[in-house]
């Protein structure tokens, strides 16, 4: 009688990542096409029309290229944190507050030439999401407070605030008594590249290129993965464990902040607790399939930016459930994680009798 | 009157009676957790299981015309879902962080799927209130505990249930070992695997319940976002509660008392904004949980030891 074990590789296959994502996906547009079997959808179509408003034509990849910066920024503040072994769960309030700190900004000064203000406004975004982290990260480095359930709860935190200012305080007096927040200004608008592709993209690259060099080449990133692989370590070589954690969630904070920034100044007219739209949450998703490395964050957020794009049309044309997209990214994830396993691991059929020790 | 609020007896009862009410939402997700956790599986995925443990509840209830079946159908939607979070992070091996939260998008995705065509169903399957004879009509008290909905009670029965398991039998003794050092559990031979996925289907089945208590009871439509992150204040309450059925249900009442306050500033009168108050289970959860932090920093952690931690024989 044999069973089927797992042996771990003496190293892990090259390239399993991109092919565990490819099967993660497959994986997902299976069982997704099951679920739309049951409800009686029809599953050609749906996924055809995903494509072509998504990738599959010229015409839609603004939309798609648009989305991804926001998913890309938050995915590279979830690898950021991690870098230390946190998990910044909370950048979609991150993302909030920062749009919020903008808003105030644009608020404060109204009659700014646009270049300068749009550069005040994100500075304030990238501010306002480390403050947004502050607490977190200070409990966590001081008295270990698990960042998980803070950076969670100031989501919703944030969410209540945003809905507050809406029906106060900054409630717009032209907005026909609707709870609107009044519009950002209307020169802070980034620029266009091509189409409607605005020039976030270029930022959100420059960003994560910078990130990636700086974990890679700088000291302070030499440091941090140091002390991110063993405490002992690091202390031992006189690193403070204390101040990498509140200055890696800081960071990780701004990166976030900062998105909401990007989307309040490219795509938003004005703050509303739909600006982070899912983004901190789906960041999370994004930075696990990339590994945690900040050079596979914008291939990752592109694909999850197409998912999403491509799942908001099927309901207006075809009548399905937008929720098909949020479905089809978490199946991803999970066909990953199990493909992933195949990179680590072979399978081995063994006696049963012989037991592995 | 205190602060310019007039607090009448009947306003004073009903927002008592609301937080036993919230109370057993939030217990119901936050004792399936701790049960996942004692051995070992942390399961980020309760907000996605209780939706979708709501929307599937609320179908199955409105469709059969029976609370009771939207309950359990609800309970084993949850508990479904859970089986992939087990099945990755314990069987595979996956990073528990991850596989949860990931199970949070599946469950909310499905939830809002299924759920697309009910949202302004006018149809409701909502259990009734059973008042306990005898206990019922002690004065307030018997008002505020002793009159409500079938699952309040159940919810109370299974606190004393995982109790008794977890703390005198010798399946929770395997349950509790293998959370806090898997390696040596499975040398007593204790099934890691299988003690794990038991655990992470009980947590999934509760979480279930919880949802569907909303859509069967506490709301009793199905709209979406209906569980407005309370999952995620379930899994602060286990470590609230410091991973103990009894302390937790402590924190769902205090919990449930902040949520209900909420909802019933209208019969106080106050002038305040909501959204304000709206804050204040999140925020007090955060400074909770600080300032337990904070007291046990010299002590050791009540937490299970081997949380986070997936286990495999041959590389132990």
């Amino acid at each position: 009688m044999k069973k089927l074990v797992l042996v771990r590789r003496e190293t892990p296959t090259r390239g399993g990542q991109p092919a565990a994502f490819l099967a993660g996906l497959i994986f997902a547009l299976l069982v997704g096409a099951l679920l739309l079997l049951v409800t009686g959808d029809p599953v050609l179509d749906v996924y055809e029309r995903m494509w072509e408003r998504s990738l599959g034509s010229t015409d839609t990849w603004s939309s798609t290229f648009n989305r991804a910066i926001p998913l890309a920024l938050a995915g590279l503040a979830v690898s950021i944190a991690a870098t230390m072994g946190l998990w910044n769960i909370g950048a979609e309030g991150q993302i909030l507050f920062g749009a919020t700190a903008a808003t105030l900004v644009g608020r404060i000064f109204p009659d700014a030439p646009g270049p300068v203000l749009i550069i005040l406004m994100l500075l304030a975004a990238a501010v306002g999401g480390a403050l947004w982290a502050l607490g977190p990260g200070l409990a966590r480095a001081e008295i270990g407070v698990s960042e998980i359930i803070t950076t969670l709860m100031l989501t919703e935190v944030a969410i209540r605030l945003i809905t507050y200012l809406e029906q106060g305080p900054w409630k717009d007096p032209e907005g026909f008594g609707f709870p609107n927040v009044t519009a950002r200004p209307e020169q802070a608008e980034l620029g266009d590249l091509w189409d409607r592709t605005h020039i976030g993209v270029l930022i959100a690259l420059a960003v994560i290129a910078g990130f990636a060099w700086f974990l890679n080449r700088s000291v302070w990133g030499y440091e941090l993965r140091i002390a991110g692989s063993s405490a002992k370590t690091a202390t031992y070589a006189g690193i403070s464990m204390r101040r990498k954690v509140l200055g890696v969630m800081l960071l990780s904070g701004a990166v976030a902040g900062f998105a909401g920034g990007i989307e309040l100044t490219g795509t938003a007219v004005r703050l509303n607790t739909q600006i982070s739209n899912g983004y901190g949450f789906a960041g999370i998703i994004v930075a696990a399939l990339a590994l945690m490395r900040p050079s596979g964050v914008p291939f990752v957020a592109l694909a999850f930016g197409a998912v999403q794009v491509g799942g908001q049309s099927i309901q207006t044309s075809l009548g399905v459930s937008p929720a098909v997209a949020t479905i089809l990214q978490a199946l991803i994830l999970f066909g990953a994680i199990g493909a992933a396993v195949f990179s680590n691991y072979r399978v081995q059929a063994v006696e049963r009798q012989v037991v592995a020790t | 009157m205190i602060l310019g609020v007039t607090f009448t007896e009947d306003a004073v009862i009903g927002l008592l009676v609301a937080a036993v009410q919230f109370g057993t939402l939030l217990y119901l997700a936050a004792l399936g957790e701790t049960i996942s956790e004692k051995a070992g599986v942390l399961n980020l995925g309760v907000e996605g299981m209780m939706a979708t443990g709501a929307a599937v509840g609320f179908i199955a209830g409105v469709e059969t015309g029976s609370p009771w079946i939207g309950l359990i159908a609800g309970s084993a939607a949850g508990m479904l879902l859970s089986m992939l979070h087990a099945f990755t992070s314990v069987g595979l091996g996956a990073d528990q962080v991850v596989s949860g939260l990931a199970l949070t998008f599946l469950g909310l995705g499905f939830a809002d799927f299924i759920g697309d065509g009910y949202t302004d169903d006018e149809r409701r399957a909502r259990f009734a209130d059973v008042e306990i004879p005898g206990l019922d009509d002690i004065p307030y008290v018997g008002e505020i505990l002793f009159r409500h909905s079938p699952v309040t009670y159940l919810a109370v029965i299974s606190g004393i249930a995982a109790w008794f398991i977890l703390n005198r039998t010798a399946a929770g003794l395997g349950l509790r070992a293998v959370g806090e050092t898997a390696s040596t559990a499975d040398a007593a031979g204790h099934s890691v695997l299988r003690l794990r996925f038991v655990a992470v289907g009980i947590g999934g089945a509760f979480a279930g319940a919880s949802g569907a208590y909303l859509t069967t009871y506490l709301v009793g439509s199905w709209s979406q976002n209906l569980t407005a992150g309370r999952g995620w204040i379930a899994i602060a309450l286990v470590i609230f509660g410091a991973w103990r059925p009894g302390r937790v249900a402590i924190g769902a009442l205090l919990f449930g008392f902040t949520l209900a306050l909420k909802s019933r500033l209208v019969i106080f009168e106050i002038d305040f904004s909501p959204r304000l108050l709206d804050m204040a289970p999140y925020l007090l959860t955060i400074i909770v949980l600080v300032l337990i932090s904070y007291r046990a920093r010299n002590r050791p952690s009540p937490a299970p030891a081997a949380i986070g931690i997936p286990y495999r024989r041959e590389e132990r």
